[in-house]
């Protein structure tokens, strides 16, 4: 290797770390405005204009504030793990495309490369709950690796349906394959399915049960502070981009415009930006679904997760491989899949409401209470005993 | 690491001893619940409180009637009002005073206002211990109208001392009835919206459902008073089956419900808030003109004796137990606390539940630390 | 509609509803984007100011010290220098301490006060970085009442009684001497409390 390709490398390498972290600053404010505009707050306005420099000011803020180290912590493995959460998450991006021609290593086994990494993160967090020596740590520890072991699956199985349609596992080769039409037309199980798990994978609501503030109070992130805490957040709000660029490139389209009229450095341009909005709309429905609801329990996410989707997500490839191996045309494929989905969503339904109807509280009116001259609660009542 | 673990008699495994609290966020103030966990399981669990004790009660035998209405202000610091009216309503019937028309129904409205925000506080807190973030900004859209309200009747938002021995403070002002109806309008549509927020997703159903349960035989034994008690289907409702005021003469529901489980608990309070806004209706519309307070001097000496009060706080029943020895100082005061009694029956409803669930167990209970420890 | 059948999409709506609604929330420094106060606000109490006499309404009568809740003030009286040419009071407040990190603002010092001398203000921003701190003194006692009294237009409730000025002396200065501390609410005499000596 000569001292050029090693420049270059690195050049790439450094060129990926900034403008990652530049996505990650712009990401945590626009997940505070469109949390604020959800709840009708107006979120950050003091820093800049409109509080467009509220990241650097948190940043700078972290980076200043003292970095705490638990007195039983075990050293090497506490300081380690921010790292061992940071270094997956960054790495994944060595093979994501952005465009056709930005990437900074395409590979032929491209989405193997990012599952086998997206992996690792696990271990992180399980060395930060541990080596904190806090037992709300462990618990948040113990639960992230639960969780995101069991969501693991689902998630390789939904991509594997994306992979089988396409007959690769090189990104960009995916993307063009989805020129005419994209895959979240023919798989929107697939999808559905993806981004259930993905969620799940990211901690982020319905599912941050392993750092559920109200329960284990930040979970595996409960003792760090200052800059090895903004390593967890950097890797969080990374990987949170990282799922949402990968679901418009596996299944929205990615930056495929079917009559892109132009070439070169302004076919590119274009291409980003449509990839950026895009993938912006994804985000957004995840910071939708953050602001709208409550976290479920962990059997209930765990049930969730084997119950519901494992299934589901073998049915996917299943039905996937039915249609492609009997060269059947890909709308046999949609129908199925959204016959799927649909039935899905019913269980979940019907799940809730057999074993749990909403009308339990009754009202019984003060005229009639005051009518009885000799009251006595417990017998009025309807289920009291 | 070091973690100090017991062991478990039965199998040999070993739990986990988890302090939760007193800085654990979801405890609502400083509470503190020791737990031992198998897994997420909770095998015992064991409440601590007094951590926000200030003696109250002691404090009130050295203040005259009319400084310890402001003591009674922060003891229930979310339903300050009705803790008001409840120690006001013990210095009248031990004087014997008669409180004129119009500052029984101001207080009425007042005090189910206050009804109003309290649960309000509830649903939002309740929604931030599930897991969601947004109900409690939803929460409090509506109760900063209320609190608006509050201001320019009282003075003040959350500490008013406008309840006082024999009436109100002052009396309404001028554009009363129109903001009145300006905020129950915009309170109904608030109700509604939150209730569609929450209350409808499954998640939260599921989360919320069959957790925490407790018979409506069970809670009667533990004392368990208020929307908790209505919750396991005991119809009880001081405001109607032992009136105080002038509850008596509006006509509402009393929600009701029937398992005696968090969503049970959740949903009365959400229910509760609609009776409310009806009462309120009926009371701005029948209130009449007239004095604001019974002529009753400043020191007040009430004759010797004592008395028992009992009043349907939003926590449950807040009765006040006030002894005069004739002086201008109470000889005792005892206050049954709501919240102090619903929280006995917490270790009860913690058998055998997980550990996320003892959060919204806990959040449930609708505790005030203030009033517990008082 | 579908709401009602699938809750979790019902929850979906209700936020992006709310997404589109203007802010209720306001941002607190600046004056401009303040929420306003109401006019029966209760902020921290001050004294009064008498702008046709050049002196506090307080005499130093100490009756409100007396029913302080919290014990949060202290008071002096001295002979008022004014008397009996430019004042109808005899006794003027000498030195006037609240402690305002103590004071509970309940009101119940405004309500005892006979003299008008003691109100609300609006004045509610009083952060200070020692302990302590909030010990307010008579000058700015009567800085801060007299910005309230600029802003809302103050006038005594009890005007006959309790204006400096010596004209109305005529008709009401037995009334001043001979004043009997009574209940602001009921108008019965106060009992427990007698009148200091004016």
């Amino acid at each position: 290797m000569s001292l050029s390709e090693v420049f270059i490398i690195l050049a790439k390498a450094v060129i990926l770390m900034l403008s990652v972290s530049l996505v990650v600053l712009v990401l945590t404010y626009a997940e505070r405005k469109a949390l604020a505009r959800i709840q009708q707050r107006m979120g950050p306005t003091r820093v800049g204009f409109k509080g467009i420099l509220q990241p650097v000011a948190d940043s700078l803020k972290l980076i200043t504030k003292e970095d705490i180290l638990p007195t039983w912590a075990d050293r090497g493995v506490y300081w380690l793990a921010p790292i061992a959460v940071f270094v997956p998450a960054f790495l994944m991006w060595v093979t994501i495309p952005v465009t056709r021609q930005i990437v900074v290593e395409n590979l032929d086994l491209g989405l193997f490369y990012i599952t086998a990494v997206s992996v690792l993160s696990v271990l992180g967090l399980l060395m930060a709950g541990w080596g904190s020596a806090s037992k709300w740590a462990v618990m948040g520890g113990l639960r992230a690796a639960g969780q995101l072991i069991s969501y693991e699956i689902p998630f390789i199985m939904a991509i594997l349906g994306v992979a089988m349609l396409a007959q690769s596992l090189d990104l960009t080769e995916i993307v063009a394959q989805q020129h005419s039409v994209s895959f979240a037309l023919v798989q929107p199980l697939g999808l559905f399915i993806f981004l259930t798990s993905a969620l799940a994978e990211l901690g982020r609501t319905p599912f941050d049960i392993h750092h559920a503030e109200s329960e284990v109070i930040g979970g595996p992130f409960v003792e760090y502070s200052g800059a090895h805490w903004s390593i967890f957040f950097l890797a969080e709000y990374m990987n949170t981009f990282t799922i949402a660029v990968l679901t418009v490139l596996l299944f929205l389209g990615g930056w495929s415009w079917p009559t892109m009229p132009f070439e070169g450095f302004l076919h590119a341009t274009l291409s980003l930006i449509w990839l950026l909005i895009k993938t912006s709309a994804v985000l957004w429905l995840i910071f939708w679904i953050r602001g709208t609801y409550p976290r479920l329990r962990i059997d209930q996410l765990m049930a969730f997760g084997w119950k519901l989707l494992v299934p589901l997500s073998f049915l996917n490839i299943v039905i996937t491989a039915i249609v492609l191996f009997y060269g059947l045309p890909l709308w046999v494929l949609t129908c199925l899949s959204g016959i799927l989905l649909v039935g899905a969503v019913c269980i979940i339904r019907l799940n809730s409401s057999s074993s749990m109807e909403r009308d339990t509280v009754r009202l019984v009116s003060a005229k009639d209470v005051r009518s009885k001259a000799k009251f006595s609660p417990l017998e009025t009542s309807g289920g009291a005993e | 690491m070091q973690i100090h673990e017991t062991e478990n008699e039965t199998d040999g495994s070993i739990d986990l001893m988890i302090n939760m609290g007193p800085q654990h966020p979801s405890t609502h103030g400083v509470f503190r619940l020791v737990i031992w966990v198998d897994g997420e399981r909770i095998i015992k669990s064991e409440p601590h409180i007094g951590y926000l004790h200030r003696g109250s009660e002691k404090i009130c035998e050295s203040e005259h009637y009319s400084q310890i209405v402001t003591l009674f202000d922060r003891m229930d610091y979310v339903g300050n009002l009705n803790s008001e009216l409840a120690f006001c309503l013990a210095t009248e019937k031990i004087m014997d005073v008669c409180v004129p028309e119009r500052a029984e129904y101001i207080r009425v409205i007042l005090c189910e206002l206050n009804r109003v925000a309290s649960h309000m506080l509830f649903y939002g807190v309740y929604g931030l211990d599930a897991g969601a973030m947004t109900p409690i900004l939803y929460a409090f859209r509506e109760r900063e109208k209320i609190q608006n309200l509050f201001e320019s009747v009282t003075g003040a938002r959350m500490m008013h001392n406008y309840i006082r021995i024999g009436g109100v403070k002052e009396n309404l002002p001028r554009d009363f009835q129109q903001r009145l109806h300006e905020v129950l309008e915009h309170l109904k549509r608030g109700i509604e919206e939150c209730d569609a927020l929450i209350s409808k997703n499954e998640m939260f159903l599921a989360r919320t459902k069959g957790v925490g349960a407790i018979s409506g035989a069970d809670a009667i034994d533990f004392g368990v008073t208020g929307p908790a008690l209505r919750a396991s289907g005991v119809v009880e409702d001081i405001r109607v089956t032992d009136p105080y005021s002038i509850y008596d003469r509006f006509d509402f529901n009393i929600p009701v419900g029937t398992y005696g489980d968090c969503w049970d608990r959740f949903y009365v309070r959400v229910e509760e808030m609609r009776e409310s806004v009806k009462i309120i209706e009926q009371a701005a519309r029948d209130l009449p003109e007239g004095d604001i307070s019974a002529a009753v001097r400043r020191i007040v000496r009430p004759p010797k004796g004592e008395v028992f009060v009992r009043t349907e706080s939003p926590r449950g029943d807040l009765a006040v137990f006030l002894v005069s020895d004739g002086t201008d100082t109470p000889y005792r005061v005892k206050v049954r606390a709501p919240s102090f009694a619903n929280l006995q029956a917490l270790e009860q409803m913690l058998q055998g539940a997980y550990l996320a669930d003892a959060v919204l167990i806990l959040g449930s209970i609708d505790l005030i630390m203030g009033e517990v420890d008082r | 509609m579908i709401g009602d059948i699938i809750g979790f999409i019902g929850g979906l709506a209700v936020t992006l509803k709310s997404t589109w609604r203007e802010p209720v929330t306001a941002e607190y420094p600046e004056s401009d984007k303040r929420l306003n106060l109401e006019e029966r606000y209760m902020g921290f109490p001050a004294l009064t100011w008498d702008g046709d006499v050049e002196e506090p309404y307080c005499t130093g009568c100490m009756v409100c010290i007396r029913e302080c809740p919290t014990q949060c003030m202290t008071a002096e009286m001295k002979d008022n220098p004014l008397y009996p040419e430019e004042s109808r009071r005899r006794k003027i407040v000498d030195t006037f301490e609240i402690n305002l990190g103590r004071c509970i603002i309940c009101g119940i010092c405004v309500d005892v006060c006979s003299f008008d001398a003691i109100e609300m203000s609006h004045e509610h921003e009083l952060s200070k970085y020692e302990r302590n701190g909030n010990r307010v003194d008579l000058q700015s006692l009567i800085s801060m009442g007299r910005s309230y009294q600029q802003k809302v237009g103050w006038e005594p409730k009890n005007p006959g009684k309790n204006r400096g000025t010596p004209q109305v002396e005529e008709n009401s200065q037995s009334a001043i001497n001979d004043a009997e501390v009574t209940d602001s609410r009921s108008g019965e005499p106060m009992e427990g409390d007698e009148c200091p000596d004016l």
